[in-house]
């Protein structure tokens, strides 16, 4: 069982609040994410559940019991950090064993585990290398199986692929994604990258200012986003208020159904996802009308991204089609059904 | 052209070392030597076996004196060291300032002030004249040594190794014994073999609290140099080196074999 609950958790670093009053609850088996920008408190909050950081109030539970005042050792949520910190004057058997010699595991026992371990994260044949003797990614990999050979309630992952490069990140990903799937360990994982966030998890919890800001699956922060500063951390960058009149949305942009009565006549913020704005040369435009200049072009590879100046202000696009260059005239569509009109704060 | 100079380097290291003890081992072998020859007129083993039969409790006492001084002299300012070093490198404490400066007054101050102002509060204490009280006196000119090498070794020292153990399960005791020493021990092998070396050639200090009763080796060596038998103080000299040679060998490839990997 990896039941996980923090309840109304508050860290503070002498008269710097860093975490205010956090509630958050990961489910047996779940892989959560925590994501949230450098600094927001993400290792923190890490740290509090492992038990190095005792917080200045709030619970913490797991499977049902308070563990806030239980030692690190003795708590079943083991911490994976950012660098790899492999005890440099072991091997990477005596590293893998570590937790379990603490144990008083049998050293038969701990040398099955340790095998076991070292072929589910590939680094079999490694067993008696020097720690210095490995590669980033494998030194990473030690590290993680260092962990996962306690096999902890509740594994948390500090950042764990932020020093690899772009294509060991991937390989990284993917290995502890299928661990998770095979093992239904409970895993939190902290990430500042949003992607990485959305790939890996069941349900992301975003961290903005010291305070979760909204809770729920990758699509549902994604596309419905609770304010615009969730959207804005997931590339959010349109926004736009209007007045909700009987089930429509009257803005500069154009008239929106947004099929709901209510916050009648009250302004109120939506945004659309850069990617959902249709981008044509003028001339073919459809409908709605809006029309601007491309100020800026942002070649991103696989995508393109236009600033561009319109009427209802200045409004970012994505798109595929590389035939747009700055200070052309563009027709801009947008779909009424890919608005998002924010709840009132 | 890398290779050349670490030999020229190596060269100038091991003359550096290594003349000023042909003379010094000519003197302990020579039987008569007068100005102006280079070499002396006669060899001998006189020197030797004076220091090894007549004198020969006498030196066995100042070795075995000069090794229980130097050596508990060595472990106890490590001990006191580790915990110092690592508020001083790790901690961001109140006083910390005032705290470098008095831990280097000891060396700042000549040792003859220190060594004749302690002498009077240890004989109140009844330390004088002990193997105490020259420890304690030894002490307050190794501490500071050893207390800086751990300083140095501790701001480089990443806490977070002891956190990761501790969540993998290593209680506060076994993260001392099991991570933090094994990764500081060249640091403590520096500063153990410095307080070590600073301790077995103290004089001064040795001969006012000790109050000439306490023979260590340099107490030895300068009574036979007073006495003007040269050949017997060169001899005495190469036996006060050689331990102290022994060690440094031994730590240098030591800390050559294992170097600082892993602390940050």
């Amino acid at each position: 069982m990896g039941d996980l609950k923090l309840q109304n958790v508050t860290i503070a670093y002498g008269p710097r609040m860093i975490i205010q009053g956090l509630s958050l609850a990961v489910h047996d088996g779940e892989m959560v994410s925590l994501l949230g920008p450098s600094g927001a408190g993400k290792t923190t909050i890490l740290k509090a559940i492992s038990g190095l950081l005792k917080p200045d109030g709030g619970d913490i539970l797991i499977d049902g019991r308070s563990v806030t005042d239980l030692a690190p050792e003795n708590r079943d949520a083991v911490m994976v950090f950012q660098k790899p910190l492999l005890f440099p004057f072991m091997n990477v058997a005596q590293n893998i064993g570590f937790g379990l010699r603490m144990l008083r595991f049998t050293k038969s026992e701990t040398r099955r585990r340790v095998a076991r371990i070292l072929a589910l994260t590939r680094l079999e044949g490694l067993e008696f290398r020097k720690v210095h003797e490995l590669s980033g990614g494998q030194q990473q990999r030690a590290a993680l199986a260092r962990a996962l050979v306690l096999e902890p309630s509740i594994l948390l992952l500090d950042e764990p692929l932020s020093n690899l490069d772009a294509n060991l990140r991937q390989r990284m990903r993917d290995l502890i994604q299928s661990i998770q799937t095979e093992t239904r360990m409970t895993m939190v994982f902290v990430t500042h990258d949003q992607s990485e966030a959305l790939m890996i998890s069941h349900r992301v919890a975003l961290l903005l200012d010291g305070r979760l800001r909204q809770v729920g699956t990758p699509r549902q922060l994604f596309y419905e986003p609770i304010d615009p500063d969730v959207a804005r951390f997931f590339g959010g960058r349109n926004f736009f208020q209007g007045r909700v009149e009987n089930g429509l949305l009257r803005s500069d942009l154009g008239v929106f159904p947004v099929g709901r009565q209510d916050g009648n006549g009250h302004l109120r913020m939506a945004t659309i996802r850069p990617e959902d704005i249709e981008i044509a040369p003028l001339g073919k435009s459809a409908n709605g009308g809006l029309t601007g200049r491309i100020v800026k072009t942002n070649f991103e590879g696989s995508a393109i991204r236009h600033v561009v100046t319109t009427t209802a202000g200045e409004l970012m696009v994505l798109t595929t089609q590389d035939r747009f260059a700055p200070g052309q005239e563009v027709a801009l569509t947008v779909s009424p059904d890919k608005i998002r009109l924010f709840p009132k704060s | 052209m890398k290779r050349s100079l670490a030999g020229f380097t190596g060269v100038i290291v091991i003359c550096a070392v290594g003349i000023p003890f042909v003379p010094l081992c000519l003197w302990s072998f020579a039987r008569r030597w007068f100005y102006p020859d280079l070499y002396p007129q006669a060899f001998g083993l006189r020197a030797w076996t004076y220091i090894t039969s007549t004198a020969g409790t006498q030196v066995l006492t100042a070795i075995g004196h000069s090794v229980v001084v130097a050596a508990v002299t060595a472990l106890l300012a490590v001990v006191i060291a580790v915990p110092a070093g690592r508020a001083l490198g790790l901690y961001a404490f109140k006083g910390k300032d005032a705290v470098s400066i008095l831990l280097t007054l000891p060396v700042i101050v000549p040792p003859l002030c220190v060594a004749m102002g302690l002498h009077l509060w240890f004989i109140r204490l009844g330390l004088a004249e002990t193997l105490g009280g020259v420890i304690g006196v030894h002490l307050t000119f190794c501490l500071p040594y050893a207390i800086f090498v751990l300083w140095g070794v501790f701001s480089n020292y990443n806490p977070d190794f002891e956190d990761q153990a501790r969540s993998l399960g290593a209680s506060r005791l076994t993260v001392l014994t099991r991570i933090m020493l094994p990764m500081i021990l060249p640091g403590i092998s520096v500063a153990a073999l410095f307080a070590f070396l600073l301790s077995w050639s103290q004089y001064l200090s040795t001969l006012i609290i000790g109050g000439g009763r306490l023979m260590t080796l340099p107490i030895l060596l300068f009574a036979l140099m007073g006495s003007g038998d040269r050949p017997v103080a060169a001899a005495v000299s190469l036996v006060f080196v050689a331990p102290a040679l022994v060690v440094l060998l031994f730590s240098a490839r030591y800390l050559g074999t294992r170097s600082l990997v892993g602390v940050r």
